[in-house]
This record gives C-alpha cells, sequence and structure tokens, in this order.
C-alpha cells in the first residue's frame, strides 16, 4: 500500500515535468529581515498565477511560478537564482526584493545567462545603470531617485529653505537622502547638514544637538522600528527641530501611537502609493479583496503586476524563449494600444492573437518602462489627521 | 546517442555543480584559513567576516572601474587585486595580533568579534571610499573579464591580438575556468599547509595549542609563532575574500557579511569537517555548502510531490512555508553529524614522530 502510493507519487511527479509549463522563477526574500513585509507579496504573485492558469495559462500551457529564498542577502540571491536558472530551467525571473540582492543576482548570473529579471521592489538607483548594451533588468517599483525628488518638491511647495538631513546607513535610506539633498540644492534650497546615523540606538541626542544649531526643519530617512521614532522624539525632546519631512520608512501606525499624535503636526511624510481613482487600481484591489490580500500594503500591487506582466510578455513574444522575453516586456508595456488592467488575461490573449497590440496599466500604476527599464510611480504626502495617517496623491 | 548529454536541461544541472564547487570551495578556503588558526594553533578567531571583508573590499576597490560613488578606478589586474586582498588581510591580522593575541582562548574571540564589528562599521561609514551601505557594484570575476577592453589592452593580454578573438570564448568558458581557478588554489593552499601541518612549524603549533606552558619552557616564542599563525590564517582568509567578491560581483557590508551566515557557518564546516585535520576542513566545506544550497532543490522537489498528491495545496505556498523548515533541517543534520562524529568527519591525525616507525599516534 504504501509502497504503491510512492509510486504513483513518484510517476505524477513525472507526469507534472513531462507535461507543458511555462516556468518562472521568483526568488523573493522569504527568510531574512522582512518576512513579514514579502509574505503578502508572494501572495498577489500566487494571486497572479492563479488568474493567468484560470484564463487559459500562457501560450495554452501552464503557468508555473518556481518559487525559491533570496534572503534578502547577496550570497543567497546569487545562490538560489542559479538554481532557478540552470536546474529548473526558468525562462525569466520576477521577484527579487531588496536592492543589494537584486544587483547580485542581475550581475552574477542572471545577465551572464541572457535571463531577464523583473524586481517587484529593489529601489536602489544603481539598478539603472547595470550591465552596459543589455536590456535585461526591469523593475515595476519606481526608483528612489523619483521619491526623492519628489519628496524635494513637496518640500520646496512648503516653504521650506533650508534643511538637515539625517538618514539612517542603511542601503535604502542612505541612496534616497542622497537623491533627496541633491534635488533640493538643486531647486535652490540650502541642505544646512547630511549626516548618517547608525541605525537602532538608544539615544540619538548628540547627533540632533549638532545638527539641530544648523536648521529647524529635518529630513529624516530611517525605519521607524530601528531608531527613527528614538530619533524624532530625541529631536522632540531637546527642541532641536520643529518640521519634520522624511519617506516611507517612518510611515506606520507605531510612529504616531509612540511619538503622539499631538506632536506630530509639522511631520510629513511621502510614500509610494496607488492612485485610487484609476481603474486600474479600481479593478486590482477587487481581485485582492475577493482572495484576502491587502491591496494597498506596500510593494504588493507591484508584485501582482509584476507576475501578470511577465505572463502577458511571454505570450506577446509567443514564446518562452529566454532571448524574446525583453522585447516582449516592452511590447506589452509601452503607452501604445490597447488597455488592459490586472485579470483581463484572456482579453488581452485575444487582442495578441488577433495581431494587435495591448498596453498593461497595472495597480501599482500605468508600467510604462523607461529605457532602463524603470517606471515611474505615484506618491503620496502623508500627514497626522485625528491621530493616524492621512494620505493625499501628489500629482 | 550522447545528444541528452548537451541539452540545456544537462548543461545546466552541470552549471549548477560547477556554482556548488565554486562556492564549496570558497568556503573551504575560509575553513583552511581558520583551521591554521584553531585546528592547529587554539586561537579562536570569532571574526572571519572581516577579515574576508577586507580581503574582499580591497579586492573590488583595486579592480573595479571608475564609478563616482566609491574610490575606485585604477582598473588593476585581478590576480594584483587578489594579492593586495591577502597582503591586506595580513597586515590588519599583524597589527590586531601584535594587541591581542596573548589573550586566552574566549578572550581573543571576544576581541576579534569586536575587531569584526569594527571593520564592519568602518566600511559601512565611510563612504566616500567604500560608497557605505550602498555597496560596491560590477566587481570583475577571473576570466570572465578577460576581454574587458580595460584588461585586454593591458600587458600580458594585449599580445594575443584583439579581445574579439578569444570574448566568445571566456564569455562561454568563464564558469569551469573560475571553477578551476578556486579548487586549484583550495589544492594548492592545501598542499601547502599539509606540508606546513607536518613540519617542525606546525609541530610547534599543536606544542602551543595542546601545552603551551611546555612549549614555552622548551624555549619557543610562543607569543611570535601565535601571531605568525594568525596571520597566516587571515591572508588565506583574505583570499577567500577576495574569490567571493568575484563570485558575486556585488559587495555591501551588512547582509554579504553577516556574521551568521560568514563566520559562524565557516566554524560549524570545519568543526563537522574535523578541526586540525586540513582534509576535514576542505570536506567540511563542500558538504556543508552543498546541504546548505542542495536542500532548497530537496524541498522544492518535495513540495511538487506533495502538491501533485494533494491538489488542493499550490507548491508554491509549499516551499514559501518550507523555507524557514529548510534552516531547521540543516540544524538537525548538525546535529547529527555533532552526535554521530564528536571529532569532527575526519578526525585530526597527530604526524608521526620523527625517528620513530610506529605509524600515526591517533588523538
Amino acid at each position: 500500500m504504501k509502497k504503491t502510493l510512492l509510486m504513483s507519487a513518484a510517476a505524477l511527479a513525472f507526469a507534472s515535468v513531462a507535461s507543458a509549463q511555462v516556468k518562472v522563477g521568483n526568488p523573493m526574500a522569504v527568510t531574512g529581515p522582512i518576512p513579514d513585509l514579502v509574505a503578502p507579496m508572494v501572495d498577489a504573485v500566487n494571486l497572479a498565477v492563479a488568474h493567468v492558469n484560470e484564463q487559459g495559462g500562457v501560450l495554452g500551457q501552464e503557468y508555473v511560478m518556481v518559487a525559491a529564498d533570496s534572503g534578502c542577502d547577496p550570497a543567497a540571491a546569487v545562490d538560489a537564482v542559479t538554481k532557478l536558472v540552470n536546474v529548473d530551467q526558468v525562462s525569466a525571473l520576477i521577484g527579487p526584493v531588496c536592492s543589494g540582492a537584486t544587483i547580485a543576482q542581475a550581475t552574477s548570473v542572471a545577465i551572464p545567462a541572457g535571463v531577464v529579471t523583473l524586481s517587484v521592489s529593489a529601489s536602489s538607483p544603481a539598478i539603472s545603470t547595470l550591465e552596459e548594451g543589455t536590456d535585461l533588468v526591469f523593475r515595476t517599483a519606481a526608483s528612489d531617485a523619483y521619491q526623492g525628488v519628489a519628496l524635494a518638491e513637496l518640500a520646496m511647495a512648503s516653504g521650506i529653505s533650508d534643511i538637515a538631513v539625517s538618514y539612517a546607513q542603511d542601503d535604502y535610506n542612505a541612496a534616497l537622502a542622497a537623491v533627496f539633498a541633491e534635488a533640493f540644492a538643486g531647486m535652490g534650497g540650502t541642505v544646512t547638514a547630511n549626516e548618517a546615523h547608525e541605525p537602532d540606538k538608544a539615544s540619538y541626542r548628540s547627533e540632533v544637538a549638532t545638527m539641530g544649531s544648523t536648521s529647524d526643519n529635518l529630513a529624516l530617512f530611517a525605519y521607524y522600528g530601528s531608531g527613527g521614532i528614538t530619533l524624532m522624539r530625541n529631536a522632540l525632546e531637546t527642541g532641536a527641530f520643529s518640521t519634520f519631512i522624511g519617506a516611507d520608512g517612518m510611515l506606520a501606525q507605531e510612529t504616531i501611537d509612540q511619538i503622539g499624535a499631538e506632536n506630530m503636526g509639522n511631520a510629513t511624510f511621502t510614500t509610494s502609493a496607488s492612485d485610487p481613482t484609476r481603474n486600474a487600481f479600481v479593478a486590482w484591489s477587487a481581485l485582492a479583496d475577493a482572495a484576502g490580500v491587502p491591496a494597498s500594503d506596500p510593494f504588493v500591487a507591484n508584485s501582482y503586476d509584476a507576475a501578470f506582466m511577465m505572463a502577458l510578455a511571454i505570450e506577446a513574444a509567443g514564446s518562452a524563449d529566454r532571448d524574446a522575453i525583453a522585447a516582449g516586456l516592452r511590447a506589452i508595456s509601452g503607452p501604445d494600444g490597447e488597455t488592459i488592467l490586472p485579470g483581463e488575461f484572456a482579453k488581452a490573449k485575444e487582442i495578441l492573437a488577433a495581431g494587435g497590440s495591448i498596453n498593461y496599466d497595472g495597480g501599482s500604476g500605468p508600467q510604462d518602462f523607461d529605457a532602463n527599464g524603470d517606471v515611474a510611480g505615484f506618491f503620496s504626502s502623508n500627514v497626522v489627521v485625528d491621530g493616524s495617517w492621512s494620505a493625499t496623491l501628489l500629482k | 546517442m550522447f545528444e541528452w548529454l548537451l541539452s540545456d536541461q544537462m548543461v545546466g544541472n552541470m552549471l549548477y555543480v560547477n556554482s556548488l564547487l565554486l562556492m564549496g570551495g570558497i568556503y573551504a578556503l575560509m575553513c583552511l584559513g581558520l583551521n591554521v588558526q584553531w585546528g592547529f594553533t587554539g586561537l579562536f578567531n570569532a571574526g572571519i567576516a572581516g577579515f574576508a571583508a577586507v580581503g574582499a573590499y580591497t579586492y573590488a576597490i583595486l579592480t573595479t572601474f571608475a564609478s563616482g560613488m566609491h574610490v575606485g578606478g585604477f582598473e588593476l589586474p585581478i590576480w594584483v587585486g587578489m594579492l593586495a586582498a591577502m597582503i591586506a588581510s595580513g597586515i590588519i591580522a599583524l597589527g590586531i595580533g601584535a594587541i591581542c593575541i596573548r589573550l586566552r582562548a574566549d578572550y581573543l574571540a571576544i576581541a576579534t568579534i569586536g575587531i569584526a564589528e569594527i571593520i564592519k562599521l568602518i566600511l559601512k561609514n565611510e563612504t566616500p571610499v567604500t560608497n557605505g551601505p550602498r555597496g560596491v557594484a560590477k566587481i570583475p570575476r577571473s576570466w570572465e573579464h578577460l576581454a574587458d577592453a580595460r584588461v585586454a589592452e593591458k600587458f600580458p593580454w594585449r599580445l594575443f591580438g584583439e579581445p574579439t578573438a578569444y570574448e566568445g570564448f571566456f564569455k562561454a568558458w568563464y564558469p569551469l575556468l573560475f571553477m578551476l581557478t578556486v579548487v586549484g588554489f583550495v589544492l594548492l593552499v592545501f598542499l601547502a599547509l599539509e606540508i606546513a601541518r607536518k613540519s617542525p612549524w606546525g609541530r610547534v603549533m599543536t606544542a602551543i595549542r595542546e601545552n603551551e606552558a611546555a612549549a614555552r619552557a622548551a624555549g619557543k616564542n610562543v607569543t611570535r609563532l601565535r601571531i605568525e599563525s594568525f596571520v597566516v590564517g587571515a591572508v588565506i582568509i583574505g583570499l577567500a575574500g577576495a574569490f567571493y567578491a568575484q563570485q558575486l560581483r556585488f559587495i555591501e557590508p551588512t547582509n554579504a557579511f553577516d556574521p551568521t551566515k560568514m563566520t559562524f557557518l565557516v566554524w560549524v564546516m570545519l568543526i563537522m569537517g574535523g578541526s586540525g585535520n586540513n582534509r576535514g576542513a576542505v570536506l567540511g566545506g563542500l558538504m556543508l555548502w552543498v546541504i546548505w544550497s542542495g536542500t532548497e532543490l530537496v524541498i522544492r522537489f518535495g513540495a511538487n510531490v506533495i502538491g501533485d498528491v494533494f491538489t488542493d495545496l499550490s507548491p508554491s505556498v509549499l516551499v514559501t512555508k518550507a523555507s524557514f523548515l529548510r534552516l531547521f533541517l540543516i540544524g538537525l543534520i548538525l546535529q547529527f553529524v555533532l552526535q554521530r562524529f564528536p571529532k569532527g568527519i575526519l578526525p585530526e591525525v597527530r604526524p608521526a614522530a620523527l625517528g620513530r616507525r610506529t605509524n600515526k599516534v591517533r588523538d
């Protein structure tokens, strides 16, 4: 009995290998420092795969997402992607979450093998220009270069002319701060201080005191859970700063609870956001709600879009060959063609079969790739109203 | 008849085995370095990640293009970068050794942990030099980048004519050549350490490890010898760091040199393989890396089988959940091996004393 069960299991395993599939690798940072952030992103990818398969699959075959773990670590990502590209023979990759892991796996494995990477949340500006002469790295999340500029424009618009910059010494916040400082100075503002701080310290009084003498305004780039709240509290306690702006690392209910809504009157933080009035977002959030996936969580919509666009790209290219996919991605994302909303795979197939062209419009944004494979994103500014964050979309 | 050997799947499988040997070889080098320090002399170095980072960053900064984000643009040949990585790591070890080497085992461990953290913080905060947490990208890899203009136009490669003549060859075959280079270095270091182990130098190291007072009483300059051992080990770890940077092609101070995945893992590899035994160090490095990397494939296959049998379970969801199981599984294997082989899989074998023909004395 046991033996027959095992044998039938083995037979089934072989059968599944033999049947026609289009395989795409998905090395997300399942373990590592941000598993709670990644879990809904994985769900969104699986939701997109389910939608594609419900509507006939890619090229008439089953669309299979081969999951792996890149652990937010360059070494783990290189190892995971080596397996996906060589052993699993995937046609393309979506997913690598962290910027460092994305750069390492692309330059070490994916680009030499000619495999397209479509990252869902890597935001480092360095990704725009990885390997000259190749068109193999794309992403559905906006580069920090865009958010930094958006924040500088916001600061200018609210009448801030001089500002001190303090950023946590990690790849995300340091990159964002550099872009912000450059953009702000370029718009005619004065950056009075630009200092890194080590995350997770018990007190930031000395940092705050040094910078507080230069300006009343602070641009704070930090994660709320690793020192950001402490720094802000120290700044308020010592009266070093009165106005705060910053990016999405600080955006959490925890920040308000710990610091107190009454102290957050002059605090504005930006985050990448979806425009809730767009048809694509309405379509996406309906699908996500039906499946119990949090539609507005960070990078969840981007993850769905990446998985869905990869299926469209392979369908448009007409084959799952590795070298056809980059052109396919450009074909389905461009601003021209009939608009395809999240979940409309059967409709897209029909148009493509009839020789038409399509333009995918995702829940996270229009997803039109520029020459570097980057997309522009939407950002919102968030202020505290009645003890919770209230978002306004920045146009 | 042998067409299946050249199918994409088979070539892919070969390339994966290649990458296993490559990363396993890099870890084997680190194990050999640690074996000189801990296995031979009993120096508890808990700062492996720090020395590897010094080697990796030295190599990366000396060989990369000017990027405008970190000090660079020296574009030195790859072998110069690797030599410099070894020298830099050795010099750091010499400085540390001169100050800390008199500390006994556990105190030396604390000092080296601290030093590794200091190195990490320097790399992280000296942003103009190292690009801080954003790291150094586009690091050239042995063989793969031989045909790049900056390399090809320099001696001795310009003697071989236009790079276009051999560009295709190196772009296609660099994985194999790079792996053979790493494995060649593992072999070279292994043979050198085997000679060292059996030489009087190696015996003194064992004497210091087993009974330092006796070694001192026999007239040996124990402090100097301890520093020597520490530096030799660090030089090997620095070389491994340079290879590590080449393989990843991108390094940053936080995740790439995470002590739990480097210092801790290398220690486990050495203890599992057999500390004091160079063969054990190489075996431990290769074996644990194969387990570490291979379990993901095993689990993925298992998830697919389960997903096929119970159609209401999605393999993709199972694999996500199993990623955490994988760490647990590796721990379990480790427990088993250490229970079964308390002195490592290949325990230390002492060289026979001179002039005595009775064979190896087992410890």
